[in-house]
């Protein structure tokens, strides 16, 4: 019995030794930020999510970044000439070394470029023709040789990108962590795979630098990196990411201090208006995500015999009460959407308006009308001889929102248009994605999160050839607009391309292609020991670079 | 030599038998019935299970609300109001607040549905699913132990490997390739659970099965010309009932159990059906400020536990009565 | 014995493989693209799953897979950690995981052992309806409940365990997750002894025993305690197993990354991680076929029965 006791004893020490230390509390003086999902990968062009874009962005630098207006300003460039035909950027790139002690040269920027696009993962297609357009960047995605790709680095300092079209919103984009440099001779030093797996094999040139990570882990820790350019103005020494999945976890999480930044969901922030002293600490900022329901009008699908007639499209999408969806149900700040394109994104770089700044604008097609909706639906069951629908409603499962609207739209359409019945198919996000693809679904409950700061984050979704995404709806006119501006004649005529586009939303929403019903706002708790963090709608959500400790 | 003569036999129940009626022998089931009425727990493990399921059957009838209607208002200046995350309230209320004359006895959900009725409708899809899924099991479990443990050899390290197999396989693998197939809901979880819980039942089927296939009456049975099933199914089967109705009462609670994890993980009950494993996913969200709503289906999932599991205790302890005489 | 343990490895290694092959099957079938199509062309998913191999016939995947096995790789992520190598990933995670286990194991044997072998000196008495009770109760509550009440009320309302789980503090961070799921071993094996006492209690050689007159402590310890603790451990093999894989909702809530958060993730993320749920399920059922492998010759040696009749078979 004795000798069990001993080698359970010895096996405790065994398990942990090198293990204890006292707890610091956090709270004052420190900053602890809550990621609601996973980081990926660390590898800018493996990357496919949000918090991976954040965490690549505060150790990184690109050519430009993003100021705490969302305006693009140099970084690494420090200054860019256009040429007169915008199609060729020439970007003068600033002494910066990497946290090694490497120079940054131009040379790191064409060497992650050509990678990125000869590796064709899912962010690839930023450098291709509906987005960047950088030249030859389709070209490369599909197999061709890496060196065609179109940018070169006459000298260590000088780095020039030329492009098939010309591209207004390109020094934006250059915020994009696709568009990030890696270090070829770190690179190469490195295993085959191993890149951004650990602080070692992760070089920053950034304003931090990893101090613990691993893939996987729900917890990072980042130091400031003092080999930045920008060094001085970095104030914040040592901080960490706590991976949070459930917003109520979160609450209480920044009640007890244990972090300083926390987005919180509808319920919790209900909660949190109540109390008078926590509710000082919330601030909702708009996300730029759309959610809205996509129709499918392939008309293999079995049910869509009825999804191809637009007047049951309309129907559904004026029974629909999205006041009521963002107030009882999302509750966390989210705005009811009458458009294609989000509330508060893509202002317009000569008017400061932003895209969809007039929410009537479309108020004929899309509203919320029961008596429409039923004028609608009898237009349908007449013409296509057919009383009753049921449809079904797919969704993926991964968000405690997208349940509660799923559920109220099934009980608002049932309500408001009798012979219409849905039925919820949640499921996990790769099954959702693969049903959407594959045309395998009547309405799914779709959101979209902006790459970049333009319209045509959105438009390009709906067009023929676009994203695999589609609702199976194919429109000649709309995707001579969308052509037009992204490579014709358009992209040079900054007025005329934005007035093209809200010619495509017509034709868009006339047609009940979709169904938009909200913009997401995230909603957040910050400690006030914490100032300067700033929020984006598009590219990098949060930037941790002005941040200052009380 | 003797010639038999009919007057030499005469019919034994002419004879007068005194039957010992103070020691009657008892039947085997009875004098387990009366083991397990004499124990206070089990006893208290059939009440609470009984009370649950009462109220899981009637509560959903009489209820005023349906379990998926989200209940709303109109308030003083014609907007309509939802009853969402309301706390427990017993009617009455003055007319200022506009729900407080409604009765929600476990309070509304962040929908706005009543909980007291989703809470008995997710008790009784929890219960549904556990008695099919089980009792499947326990048909399928017991045929493939019978088999195994009958025949041995070559059949029995067949059977056996399958189980390894099967068993080893991650319940959260089967499921998501369960659902390409069939569409998410009651039949799917019902369906993975028949996957994996009859494991453990044809485990104990065979254990028994290679004890009883020695015992001298299956041999006389055989020696009299007995085929294999006969002996199985008429011989074997009914002495295994025991330890197979205990692996039962254990097993229910697992399948419960089993489906509250499948409907956390997100694979389960799709909403706005309910059942106790959605209810307490859906609860989780909001734990800390709304605990109310995470109570009722917690309560109910641990009174099912107990009481299903006193049962099994006490119905162990009735076969096995040896232990008793201590 | 060396022959029939021999035997026995040969088999299950046989059994692993056929595994390996079926969920190797099971997982080409899964729905979804292995790697995130959201923001893809057709062609581009076309090109990818040409690049991944996943146009080839099956049986050539699995020969391919196979022998990158054999070679001690488990492959890249291609959507969950995406294009990093699995295994150090995997063997951390697993590192994890196995620590919280085994804190857990131990904790919950300790305590089972002692409420079952108080519940069967004390049977019938008021003391065996309470370790009954508490054993039952075990079984009771869902062990992801349990945790988020002690992150509730040890964490928050009196912070006295960290928030979440802090590898470079893991004594501390490791305690409440290793109490829930203790529960349940605890109330497995607390029953378990109970039985396995009063069977060994109410033996002949026990009464033998105390017919020569030995009693009290001595009794229980020389005789009752030695027979009936070895086949407890029959429970426990198994149970280490089940608390490895199954601790997936306390790993997600108190954020530890350990495998079963890894296969929650693989399955329901952006897309499904082929290699990442391949990895994974041949992990867990490598360790389900060894723990078998243990018990059957653990039952082996402690009964030799059961060796004559597999002989036999």
């Amino acid at each position: 019995m004795k000798k069990i006791f001993m080698a359970v004893l010895l096996l405790v020490t065994m398990i942990f030794t090198g293990c204890g230390g006292g707890s610091d509390s956090a709270g004052d003086g420190k900053l602890s930020v809550m990621l609601g999902s996973n980081v990926v990968s660390l590898d800018s062009a493996n990357a496919t999510d949000v918090a991976s874009f954040e965490v690549i962005a505060d150790c990184i630098d690109g050519l430009m970044q993003l100021d705490s207006e969302g305006k693009a300003i140099p970084a690494l460039a420090e200054s860019y000439d256009v040429s007169e035909d915008g199609k060729t950027y020439t970007f003068h790139l600033r002494e910066a070394k990497w946290a090694n002690g490497d120079p940054v040269t131009a040379d790191d920027f064409v060497f992650a470029w050509r990678r990125h696009c000869q590796k064709a993962e899912e962010y690839s297609y930023i450098m291709g023709n509906t987005v960047a357009c950088v030249k030859n960047a389709d070209a490369v995605i599909k197999g061709a040789d890496p060196m065609t790709l179109g940018v070169s680095a006459p000298d260590a300092k000088t780095f020039v990108v030329e492009l098939d079209a010309p591209v207004p919103f390109f020094p934006s984009l250059m915020t994009f962590a696709t568009f990030y440099p890696i270090n070829e001779k770190f690179y190469n030093s490195l295993e085959e795979g191993s890149y951004g797996t650990s602080p070692e094999t992760f070089l920053s040139n950034g304003a931090f630098v990893l101090e613990s990570y691993i893939p996987g882990t729900a917890n990072i820790k980042l130091k400031k990196n003092d080999s930045y350019w920008n060094a001085a103005q970095i104030s914040l020494d040592k901080w960490e990411y706590q991976i949070v999945s459930s917003s109520d976890n979160a609450l209480t999480s920044f009640k007890n201090g244990t972090l300083s930044l926390v987005g919180i969901g509808g319920n919790q922030v209900e909660h949190v208006k109540k109390d008078a002293e926590l509710s000082k600490n919330l601030q909702t900022f708009p996300s730029g995500i759309l959610q809205y329901l996509s129709f499918n009008q392939d008309p293999k699908n079995h049910h869509a015999g009825a999804l191809s007639n637009v007047n049951l499209r309309l129907a559904i999408s004026n029974a629909i009460d999205r006041e009521s969806l963002v107030e009882n149900y999302i509750m966390s700040g989210a705005k009811a959407t009458y458009t294609a394109v989000p509330v508060e994104f893509a202002p317009n770089a000569e008017t400061g308006k932003f895209f969809s700044e007039d929410q009537k604008k479309f108020s004929d097609v899309v509203g919320f009308n029961v008596d429409k909706a039923q004028n609608f639906l009898k237009k349908a069951q007449s013409e296509l001889g057919k009383e009753n629908f049921e449809l079904n409603l797919i969704y993926s499962n991964d968000g405690d929102s997208a349940t509660k609207v799923v559920q109220a739209i099934k009980s608002q359409v049932e309500e408001n248009l009798p012979g219409v019945t849905i039925k919820l198919q949640p499921m996990p996000k790769a099954e959702y994605l693969s049903n959407l693809t594959s045309n395998n679904y009547d309405l799914a409950l779709t959101d979209w999160k902006p790459d970049y700061d333009d319209p045509m984050t959105f438009f390009t979704l709906w067009t023929t050839s676009g994203c695999e995404i589609a609702e199976h709806w194919s429109n000649a006119d709309y995707d001579k607009i969308i052509s037009d501006c992204t490579t014709g004649a358009l992209a040079s005529d900054y007025s005329a391309r934005w007035n093209a586009l809200y010619d495509a939303e017509k034709i868009l929403l006339d047609n009940a292609v979709i169904a938009p019903l909200c913009t997401d706002y995230s909603a957040v708790l910050i400690s006030p020991s914490v100032t300067g963090i700033d929020f984006h709608v598009a590219g990098v959500d949060r930037v941790f670079k002005n941040v200052k400790l009380k | 030599m003797y010639k038999p003569e009919p007057d030499d036999f005469e019919f034994i129940s002419d004879r007068d038998i005194t039957v010992d009626t103070n020691f009657a022998s008892q039947g085997y089931w009875k004098s387990v019935a009366v083991h397990f009425l004499k124990n206070r727990f089990a006893v208290t493990g059939l009440v609470l299970v009984a009370v649950i399921i009462v109220f899981a059957v009637f509560a959903p009838l009489v209820s005023s609300y349906g379990y998926q209607e989200i209940i709303s208002v109109t308030d003083s200046v014609g907007k309509e109001i939802t009853a969402k995350s309301l706390s427990p309230q017993f009617g009455g209320g003055d007319s200022q607040n506009l729900f407080s004359d409604r009765t929600f006895l476990f309070g509304t959900d962040d929908m706005g549905r009543d909980l007291w009725t989703r809470t008995w409708q997710g008790a009784r899809v929890s219960l549904i699913i556990a008695f099919v899924a089980i009792f499947i099991d326990m048909l399928i479990g017991m045929s493939y132990g019978l088999i195994s443990g009958f025949f041995g050899g070559t059949v029995d390290n067949i059977l056996q490997r399958f189980i390894e197999i099967i068993g080893s396989i991650p319940t959260l693998v089967i499921i998501s390739i369960l659902a390409i197939f069939m569409e998410k809901g009651i039949g799917l979880v019902i369906v993975s659970l028949l996957i994996t819980e009859w494991i453990p039942m044809s485990k104990i089927a065979r254990a028994e099965c290679l004890k009883l296939k020695e015992r001298e009456y299956v041999l006389a049975s055989r020696t009299l010309g007995a085929g294999s099933f006969h002996i199985i199914f008429k011989q074997i089967l009914p002495n295994t009932m025991g330890p197979i109705i205990t692996q039962v009462m254990f097993s229910i609670p697992v399948a419960i159990f089993t489906e509250a994890f499948l409907s956390f993980v997100g694979v389960g009950i799709v909403l706005p059906q309910c059942s106790i494993g959605s209810l307490i996913e859906a609860g989780f969200n909001n734990v800390t400020i709304l605990p109310y709503q995470i109570l009722p289906p917690i309560c109910v999932l641990a009174i099912l536990m107990l009481g299903f599991n006193l049962i099994g205790d006490g119905i162990r302890e009735a076969l096995s009565p040896k232990l008793e005489d201590m | 014995m060396t022959k029939y343990v021999a035997k026995r490895i040969l088999m299950s290694a046989l059994t692993l493989l056929a595994i390996t092959f079926v969920l190797f099957v099971l997982i080409r079938i899964m729905p979804g693209d292995p790697f995130p199509v959201e923001r893809m062309s057709a062609e581009m998913i076309l090109q990818k799953r040409e690049e991944l191999g996943l146009n080839k016939p099956i049986l050539e995947q699995f020969v391919n897979y196979m022998s990158m096995l054999l070679s001690g790789s488990f492959g890249n992520g291609t959507s969950l950690y995406n294009g990093a190598p699995i295994k150090p990933i995997l063997t951390a995670c697993l590192i994890n995981s196995f620590k919280i286990g085994v804190l857990s194991i131990l904790f919950g044997t300790a305590v089972g052992l002692a409420i079952g072998i108080v519940a069967a000196l004390n049977r019938g008495k008021f003391l065996d309806g309470l370790c009954t009770l508490v054993s039952i109760l075990g079984v009771c509550i869902p062990s992801y409940v349990f945790m988020i009440f002690l992150q509730y009320f040890f964490s928050y309302k009196i912070p006295f365990f960290p928030y979440f789980f802090d590898p470079s503090n893991f004594l501390m961070s490791s305690i409440m997750p290793a109490l829930s799921l203790s529960l349940f071993a605890i109330s497995t094996i607390a029953r378990f002894t109970r039985n396995e006492m009063l069977e060994v209690i109410n033996s002949d050689y026990v009464k033998l025993a105390e017919a020569k007159g030995l009693y009290g402590f001595e009794l229980i310890r020389k005789h009752v305690l030695r027979n009936a603790l070895i086949p407890i451990v029959t429970v426990i093999a198994p149970l280490v197993v089940s608390l490895l894989t199954g601790a997936m909702v306390i790993e997600k809530i108190y954020g530890i990354n350990g495998v079963g958060k890894l296969m929650v993730d693989a399955i329901a993320g952006q897309g499904v991680d082929y290699n990442y749920v391949l990895a994974l399920s041949i992990v867990f059922s490598a360790m389900y076929i060894a723990a078998m492998l243990v018990l059957d010759i653990l039952y082996g040696i402690i009964d030799p029965r059961v060796r004559l009749t597999k002989k036999e078979g």
